[in-house]
């Protein structure tokens, strides 16, 4: 089956500033595929380029087996987009929104269905100013359907929610695939997209630095793991350095915090050494690397590369 | 349903759910019609002289506030940059928005044509005409109004554009005051600004000679609207972060510039800008044949009323006591803005007293109050005292006791009581002029019907002096 979605070497500048840089991915029919980064790391330019709110410099841009900078308007019949915050008049309904946009397009669904769906239908004559955070996103989200789309991409839509709000959108989102959608998700929030998406592509200064599921990326990550203990009383942090492994370590009273690409063997040393000095182990945490150790060394590698 | 009529649609529904926009839409023109009605409380007919003005403001506030405050604000909270993610064509959605403004102007046009209606205002002369004229008027500034929206940043930036042309258009642009009243570099300035075409072309409608006498300011109305719609559409921007200094459209400026420079030359080039040249009334000019002396005078004279013709008027010597004494004598007082008369003691000093000396000296001789019908030389001589306060001139509260004293010792005080009870009873009959400048006084009224309604009340406080109901 062909990609739903092709970026080669997509290139956006503001004036000196060069948001995007060579990005380059795909993104297959049926998944969840995020764009990972910090503010500012240019997951908003890729998006708004690919929906035709920006014009690309330079780069190929295919959605849906169209060319995007050519057809533009042909590639909005076929996608539903959510920006990060979706503002509409103060006085009109949910039900009003959705009807008027379902005018723009070919392909239209019928309101009253995606009111059930997004569960606004109690909400359906309300006035947007009166409705909350969670309600206006679900709209948001509504209005991305309202031409039944091929491909849904939504900016950061969690952003700003509580954590209730959020766990519905997840759902929804979720629902999306099990619908057959194909979703494009930005965001900066490393357990949504671990949690969601199928890959992710981590871009950062305007470049795409890895791409891959989130497991994949972990696994191939170093590899180090990080160690928590809580003794009592504390170790001395010369004693622990020079336990073979031992890196990054930062003692905080009795808690210490380090990581190790060899726990079994840092572990016996600790062990030994803790007994050698008859100091008791109240706590001991051995965690394998998580999305944000892979996310953090990623960008900070980058980060590293650019200055030197 | 297309998206433009859903869009229309869900436009005005917006619009009437607003009450700000309902109470800047309706309310305040609503306010300007009250306000002109007591301003204007001695007209013969109420409002009819001042639709052209009142529409004009109507259709200002809501064409170049209204409309891009919505815009503006509908830009800043990112509704637009939202339909930019639909397949819709940019000028299907700024079309619906424009029908749908225009739909409220009328609107509010209508409901203020129906109070006016209900206070005692006549209809108007030509109204399919005055549709037109609206339609004119509203397309010449809803495109002014676009390109104020696309200008403008926020919406704090659209009150400060807006008032940037709103105030000069009404102090100096011959909307809220009188083209007569304004100096004459201001007459000039006007001719460079639309609202002076668009109180002309619907006043003509109103009690002119329809869109056929208001041919040139159709056009000068159809060019700004349809520079300022072009550029508006040129200069369009969805998102807010777009800047309007930053955007590349911006030099689409130039051609709305352009048409009001262009409008304003033509004015000028055509002469347009002396007002008894493009007066609002219909006047047919006729130069009466000057009887013993060198100076024709230009008078101008209403064209004859359409059929049914009223009955003949009785001669004035038929006027009896009861006709006197069943005059209305409720006129504005002498120390008003309206026909002022100054007591006798208060004497006119420098250029004034100058003015007031020529035309005491003047009348002796002037040839408009020489012909064989007392009624018509009473009459011109009314309209002495009556053109300068219709202009408003320094010199105007001294004239009237000119004018009386000059027909006190004209004629005898019953045959004058008959002759200015005559004029009184049939104020639209002979004729009138709209300037006394061969008697030293610069200026033309402008329009005639202004200087009939002033020597109306000026004929009354002459009768109640002569009658002893006022004091002389």
């Amino acid at each position: 089956m062909p990609a739903k979605v092709i970026v080669r070497d997509l290139s956006k500048r503001y004036g000196g500033v060069e948001a995007v840089c060579g990005v380059s991915f795909e993104i297959e029919q049926g998944e969840i595929f995020g764009l990972l980064g910090p503010n500012g790391a240019g997951k908003t330019t890729t998006l708004e380029c690919l929906v035709g709110l920006r014009e690309a410099d330079a780069g190929m841009l295919e959605v849906c087996g169209l060319d995007a900078r050519k057809e533009p308007r042909e590639v909005k019949q076929r996608i539903g987009v959510a920006l990060q915050s979706t503002a509409l008049q103060d006085k009109i309904t949910p039900r009003e929104a959705l009807k008027l946009f379902a005018s723009f397009y070919r392909e239209r669904a019928d309101p009253a269905v995606l009111l059930e769906r997004f569960a606004l239908t109690e909400k359906a004559d309300a006035r947007f100013d009166t409705l909350s955070g969670g309600q206006r996103q679900r709209l948001a989200l509504a209005l991305a359907f309202v031409n039944n789309p091929e491909l849904v991409l939504l900016d950061e839509p969690t952003t700003g929610l509580d954590p209730q709000a959020r766990r519905e959108l997840h759902a929804e989102i979720l629902q999306m695939k099990r619908d057959g959608h194909t979703v494009l998700l930005s965001t900066h929030y490393l357990d949504e997209a671990e949690q969601l998406c199928d890959r992710i592509a981590i871009i950062d200064h305007g470049r795409v630095i890895a791409t891959g599921a989130p497991r994949e990326l972990i696994a191939r990550s170093s590899g180090s793991q990080s160690v928590t203990l809580v003794t009592k009383p504390a170790v001395m942090a010369e004693q622990l350095v020079r336990l073979p492994g031992v890196k990054e370590l930062r003692c905080d009273g009795t808690t210490v915090r380090f990581r190790t690409e060899h726990p079994t063997e840092t572990l016996t040393a600790l062990a030994a050494l803790l007994a050698e000095r008859r100091v008791e182990l109240v706590e001991l945490v051995v965690k394998k690397a998580s999305l944000e150790d892979v996310f953090v060394g990623l960008t900070k590698s980058t980060a590293e590369g650019e200055k030197s | 349903m297309s998206a433009f009529t859903e869009h229309f649609g869900i436009s005005l529904r917006l619009h009437f759910r607003n009450k700000m926009a309902l109470l800047y839409g309706y309310l305040f023109p609503l306010i300007f019609l009250a306000a002109f009605w007591v301003l204007y409380r001695y007209d013969k007919v109420p409002l009819l002289r001042h639709m052209g003005e009142l529409l004009t403001v109507s259709v200002l506030g809501g064409a170049c506030f209204g409309l891009p405050s919505t815009l503006v604000s509908e830009r800043e909270r990112g509704v637009w940059r939202r339909y930019r993610l639909a397949p819709v064509p940019t000028w299907t959605l700024v079309l619906s928005t424009i029908v749908a403004r225009y739909v409220i102007l009328l609107s509010a046009g209508l409901l203020q044509l129906g109070v006016a209606l209900a206070v005692g205002m006549t209809m108007p002369a030509h109204p399919v005409d005055l549709w037109v004229a609206f339609t004119a008027v509203s397309f010449a500034f809803i495109g002014l109004g676009l390109v104020i929206a696309m200008m403008a940043d926020s919406v704090p930036a659209v009150q400060a554009l807006g008032q940037c042309i709103f105030l000069p258009m009404l102090i100096i642009g011959g909307v809220a005051v009188q083209l007569a009243s304004l100096p004459e570099w201001a007459q000039h300035v006007s001719a460079f600004f639309p609202g002076r075409y668009a109180v002309e072309a619907l006043q003509a409608s109103v009690t002119g000679g329809g869109l056929g006498a208001s041919r040139f300011s159709l056009l000068a109305l159809a060019l700004t609207g349809a520079a300022g719609c072009v550029a508006g559409a040129r200069l369009f921007r969805w998102d807010a972060q777009q800047r309007f200094l930053a955007s590349a459209g911006k030099r689409w400026i130039g051609p709305v510039l352009a048409a009001w420079l262009a409008v304003g030359g033509l004015a000028e080039w055509r002469g347009r800008i002396a007002l008894a040249a493009d007066a609002p009334e219909p006047a047919i000019k006729v130069n009466l044949p000057p009887v013993n002396v060198a100076v024709a005078v230009n008078v101008t004279v209403e064209p004859a009323k359409p059929l049914p013709l009223p009955p003949p008027p009785a001669p004035w010597e038929k006027i009896t006591a009861q006709d006197i004494a069943g005059l209305d004598y409720r006129v504005p007082p002498d120390g008003g803005v309206v026909s002022p008369i100054a007591p006798e003691d208060d004497l006119p000093e420098d250029q004034t007293k100058t003015e007031v000396d020529g035309v005491r000296d003047g009348l002796i001789d002037w040839p408009m109050a020489k012909t064989a019908d007392d009624i018509q030389n009473v009459r011109y001589l009314l309209c002495v005292a009556a053109v300068p306060d219709a202009i408003q001139m320094p010199v105007e509260r001294y004239l009237p006791r000119v004018v009386y004293n000059h027909l006190i010792d004209k004629y005898p005080k019953e045959k004058l009581t008959k002759i200015l009870t005559w004029i009184v009873l049939h104020p639209e009959d002979g004729a009138a002029v709209d300037s006394i400048s061969d008697l030293g006084i610069d200026g033309a009224a402008g329009d005639p019907s202004i200087v009939r309604e002033r020597s109306y009340l000026y004929a009354i406080k002459f009768i109640g002096r002569l009658t002893g109901k006022f004091e002389p």
